[in-house]
C-alpha cells in the first residue's frame, strides 16, 4: 500500500492535482488547462493520478485550494479547504525554508507573499487589473502569433532594450503596436513585454513593502525564462524557481491536509476514486427570503443535495448535513 | 403637496424613520439595498463616482419610485467630493423626471443661517420641547442598537448553537422598531439584555481570541450590503469584529460635540497632519486606537478610487511597522462576487493566527 496525500488547486486557468507521500515528496503531478470545464478536469486529473501511482494507493488526506476550492472540496470530499495564499506559502517554505519573498503569477491573479521565519507576515494580491498576470502574456502571444511556450526562449535572444508601457494592458498593447511599427524584432518586443509585466507587478503589489532576498518565483508564468530574467534585473539578485513551480498551490494543499489529519488524528473524508463516476450538478438560485437576495449555490449528486453556500443568514447552508 | 420624506439607507435606518415619524412626517422607507439598487445606481451615476455615491443614487431612485418627494441627507466638509453629492443626486433625479427636494445638512460652521433654516424644516412646525422629547427616545434607541450590535459581534465566534446570536440580533432589532416612548424603550432594553444573556457560549481563553478592527470610509464600513457583510464574515471565520464607526458615535461627535473622535484624530495626527477630507485622519487614528486596545489586526475598507482613503492606504505601511499591527486594505466597488476578497481575508486571518500563536498552525481547523 502506498500512503498518499492529495492536493488539488482549482485556478482560473489551470487545474493542478498532486500526490505527496508522508515526507512531502512529490509522487505525481498533473497540470492542465481548465478549458472551461474545471469539474471534468479534476476528475480526469484524479483518474490519471490513480492510474500512474498504482492501484494499491491509500489516500490518507485531501486538500483543495484555488478560486474553485469550495466546489472541488465538496466534490472530492476534502479534509481541508484553504486559500491559495497560505497554500503557496506552505509549499514554498517546505522547499526553501529560508525564503523571504515569494512572487507568484498565475493566469488571472498574482501575489507577493512576504515570509519571515517561515510564516506569512504580509501579502498582496493584484486588485483590479490583469496587466501583471499570465492572461496578459497569453493575449499578446496571440497577437504576435508566437506560442506562449516559446515566449521565454525567444525573449532571451533579445539584445535591444525596448521599453513598453506596463501600467495597463490597453496602454501596453498600443505601445507594443507602436514599437512593432518602429521595426523592432519580435524577441526584443517580447523581452520588453516581460519587463513591462514585472515592472507593473512590482509597482502594483510591492508598493510599500520591503522585499528581501532570497526570492522564489512560482506559478504558471514561472515557465517563462524572459520573466525570470526580468525579475532578476528588477530585484538585482538571484530568483529561484522551484522544481514544481506550476503546482505549488496543490502541493501546499496536500501538505496542509497531511498536517490537519496528523494533528487532529482523524480519518479522511475523501469520497474515493469510484465516486468520481457520480455526477455532480452545481446550480444557483436567488433566495427571496429577505431583501438580501443572496445568490445561493447548490450542488446535487444523484438527485440529492450535498452542499449549499452563498447565503448570508445560513438558512440554506445549515440545512444540509455534510454527507462524507 | 404633502411632504413624503425619505433618507439614505445606511446602518440602522429604523432610527431615522422613527425620528421623522415622531416629528409628524409621512415617511417613505427606502428599500434595503439589493442588486437592483446597485444596478440602478451604476446606470444613472457618473462612471467615475465612488460606490457610496452610486449606492445612494440607486437608493434614492427606489425611494422616489415609492413616492418620496423630499430627501434628507448629510453633506460633508473638507475636500472630499461627498460634500457635493446631495446637490448632484438632486440634479440627476430631477433630470430623470422626479420632482424631489433635498434637505442637506452641512457643517453649521460653514453656513449657520442655512442650517438653522433647515433645522426649522425638520422641526415641521412642532414645538422645540416635542423635538427634545422625540430625541430622548430616538437617540437612546440608536445608542442601544449600536451597543447590542457591537456585543453580538463579540459573541458569534463562540456561540454553541450556530446562528443563534444573529437570530437574537434580528429579534432585538424588531423589538426596537416598535419603541415609541420612554417606557417601551426601557422594556426593550431589558428584553434585549435578557436575550443576549440567553446565548450559550463556548469558553475560550482570552489569548486564543482574535479581534479584528474595521476602519475606513463611513459608508462602506457601516453598510453590510456593500461591504460583503464583513463583520459577520469575520465572525464566521472565528474572529471578533468591531467597526471604527457607529452612527451613535458619529451623532455624539457631530451634534453633541462629544470628544471621542477628537481623541482618535489626535492619534492620527502623527501620520496625516491636515484634514484631507473623508475619514482619512480618523481611519489612521483608529488603527492606532484599535492596537492600543489590544486588537490583533485591521481590515481597512475603502471605496475604489477614494482619494482620502488612498492617502491613508499609503501611510499604513508606516503604521504597521511603528505599531506592529497587520492591516489588510480592501477596495470596494460594484462587483458583488466576494471570492477574491474572501481569499485575502482568509489568508489575513491565517497570518494573524500564526503571528499570535508563534507556531506554524496553517491547518488550524477546517473551514
Amino acid at each position: 500500500m502506498k500512503d498518499v496525500y492529495i492536493g488539488v488547486d482549482v485556478g482560473s486557468v489551470s487545474i493542478n492535482v498532486v500526490a505527496i507521500d508522508g515526507s512531502n515528496e512529490l509522487l505525481y503531478k498533473y497540470y492542465s488547462r481548465t478549458n472551461g470545464q474545471p469539474l471534468e478536469m479534476i476528475k480526469h486529473g484524479l483518474n490519471s493520478l490513480k492510474n500512474e501511482v498504482g492501484s494499491d494507493i491509500n489516500v490518507l488526506g485531501v486538500g483543495t485550494t484555488g478560486s474553485g476550492r469550495q466546489l472541488a472540496g465538496v466534490m472530492i470530499g476534502a479534509d481541508i479547504v484553504k486559500n491559495e495564499i497560505t497554500a503557496h506559502a506552505v509549499a514554498t517554505t517546505n522547499e526553501h525554508p529560508d525564503v523571504h519573498t515569494i512572487f507568484e503569477i498565475g493566469g488571472q491573479d498574482s501575489k507577493i507573499i512576504v515570509i519571515k521565519d517561515q510564516m506569512v507576515v504580509d501579502f498582496a494580491m493584484n486588485t483590479v487589473c490583469a496587466a501583471g498576470t499570465g492572461s496578459f502574456l497569453d493575449h499578446q502571444s496571440e497577437r504576435l502569433k508566437v506560442p506562449i511556450e516559446q515566449f521565454g526562449d525567444l525573449a532571451l535572444t533579445s539584445d535591444v532594450n525596448v521599453r513598453i508601457a506596463g501600467r495597463c494592458t490597453v496602454f501596453a498593447e498600443s505601445d507594443m503596436i507602436a514599437k512593432q511599427q518602429y521595426g523592432f524584432s519580435k524577441p526584443d518586443i517580447i523581452m520588453g513585454l516581460c519587463r513591462a509585466l514585472v515592472r507593473n507587478y512590482i509597482n502594483n503589489l510591492g508598493r510599500g513593502k520591503k522585499l528581501n532576498p532570497p526570492y522564489v518565483f512560482q506559478g504558471g508564468v514561472a515557465a517563462n525564462k524572459g520573466i525570470i530574467k526580468a525579475f532578476q534585473e528588477e530585484v538585482k539578485s538571484a530568483v529561484f524557481v522551484p522544481k514544481h513551480f506550476n503546482v505549488m498551490g496543490a502541493i501546499g494543499a496536500a501538505i496542509l491536509s497531511k498536517e490537519y489529519i496528523e494533528k487532529n488524528d482523524v480519518k479522511t473524508k475523501f469520497r474515493g476514486f469510484s465516486s468520481l463516476k457520480t455526477n455532480f450538478v452545481p446550480s444557483s438560485f436567488t433566495c427571496n427570503g429577505c431583501s438580501n437576495n443572496c445568490e445561493v449555490i447548490k450542488v446535487e449528486s444523484n438527485g440529492q443535495i450535498i452542499a449549499m453556500w452563498g447565503d448570508r443568514c445560513g438558512k440554506w447552508s445549515q440545512s444540509v448535513c455534510y454527507v462524507g | 403637496m404633502s411632504n413624503k420624506v425619505s433618507f439614505p439607507y445606511l446602518g440602522h435606518v429604523i432610527v431615522y424613520k422613527k425620528f421623522l415619524q415622531m416629528m409628524g412626517f409621512e415617511v417613505i422607507m427606502p428599500p434595503a439595498p439589493t442588486q437592483k439598487t446597485i444596478d440602478l445606481g451604476v446606470k444613472y451615476s457618473p462612471e467615475f463616482a465612488c460606490i457610496p455615491f452610486k449606492m445612494l443614487m440607486g437608493n434614492y431612485i427606489e425611494a422616489c419610485e415609492l413616492g418620496a418627494n423630499t430627501i434628507i441627507s448629510s453633506g460633508g466638509h473638507g475636500p472630499c467630493r461627498a460634500g457635493f453629492y446631495g446637490e448632484v443626486h438632486q440634479r440627476i433625479l430631477r433630470q430623470m423626471g422626479y420632482d424631489v427636494n433635498f434637505i442637506i445638512f452641512d457643517s453649521p460652521k460653514r453656513d449657520l443661517f442655512g442650517t438653522i433654516k433647515k433645522f426649522f424644516k425638520i422641526k415641521n412646525k412642532q414645538s422645540i420641547s416635542k423635538m427634545v422629547k422625540v430625541s430622548k427616545v430616538v437617540f437612546p434607541v440608536l445608542k442601544d442598537l449600536d451597543t447590542f450590535e457591537k456585543k453580538i459581534h463579540t459573541m458569534i465566534p463562540y456561540e454553541i448553537n450556530k446562528g443563534q446570536s444573529l437570530e437574537v440580533w434580528r429579534e432585538i432589532y424588531k423589538i426596537y422598531d416598535e419603541v415609541y416612548s420612554q417606557k417601551e424603550l426601557l422594556e426593550a432594553r431589558a428584553e434585549g439584555h435578557r436575550m443576549i444573556d440567553s446565548i450559550k457560549l463556548r469558553k475560550v481563553n482570552d489569548d486564543e481570541k482574535i479581534k479584528i478592527g474595521i476602519v475606513g470610509e463611513i459608508f462602506v464600513v457601516i453598510e453590510p450590503s456593500i461591504n460583503m457583510d464583513v463583520e459577520n464574515l469575520l465572525c464566521s471565520l472565528g474572529c471578533e469584529a468591531e467597526r471604527s464607526l457607529y452612527l451613535s458615535e458619529w451623532v455624539e461627535h457631530n451634534i453633541f460635540g462629544e470628544k471621542h473622535e477628537k481623541t482618535i484624530q489626535d492619534l492620527g495626527e502623527k501620520y496625516i497632519e491636515i484634514l484631507i477630507g473623508g475619514h482619512a485622519k480618523t481611519t489612521v487614528g483608529n488603527i492606532v486606537d484599535f492596537k492600543n486596545r489590544g486588537f490583533d489586526g485591521i481590515i481597512h475598507l475603502m471605496p475604489f478610487g477614494c482619494l482620502p482613503e488612498l492617502v491613508s492606504q499609503s501611510v499604513i505601511p508606516k503604521i504597521t511597522s511603528d505599531h506592529d499591527i497587520p492591516v489588510l486594505t480592501l477596495s470596494i466597488d460594484e462587483q458583488t462576487g466576494k471570492s477574491n476578497n474572501l481569499t485575502r481575508i482568509e489568508a489575513f486571518i491565517d497570518l494573524i493566527r500564526n503571528k499570535k500563536t508563534k507556531e506554524k498552525v496553517f491547518s488550524g481547523g477546517k473551514k
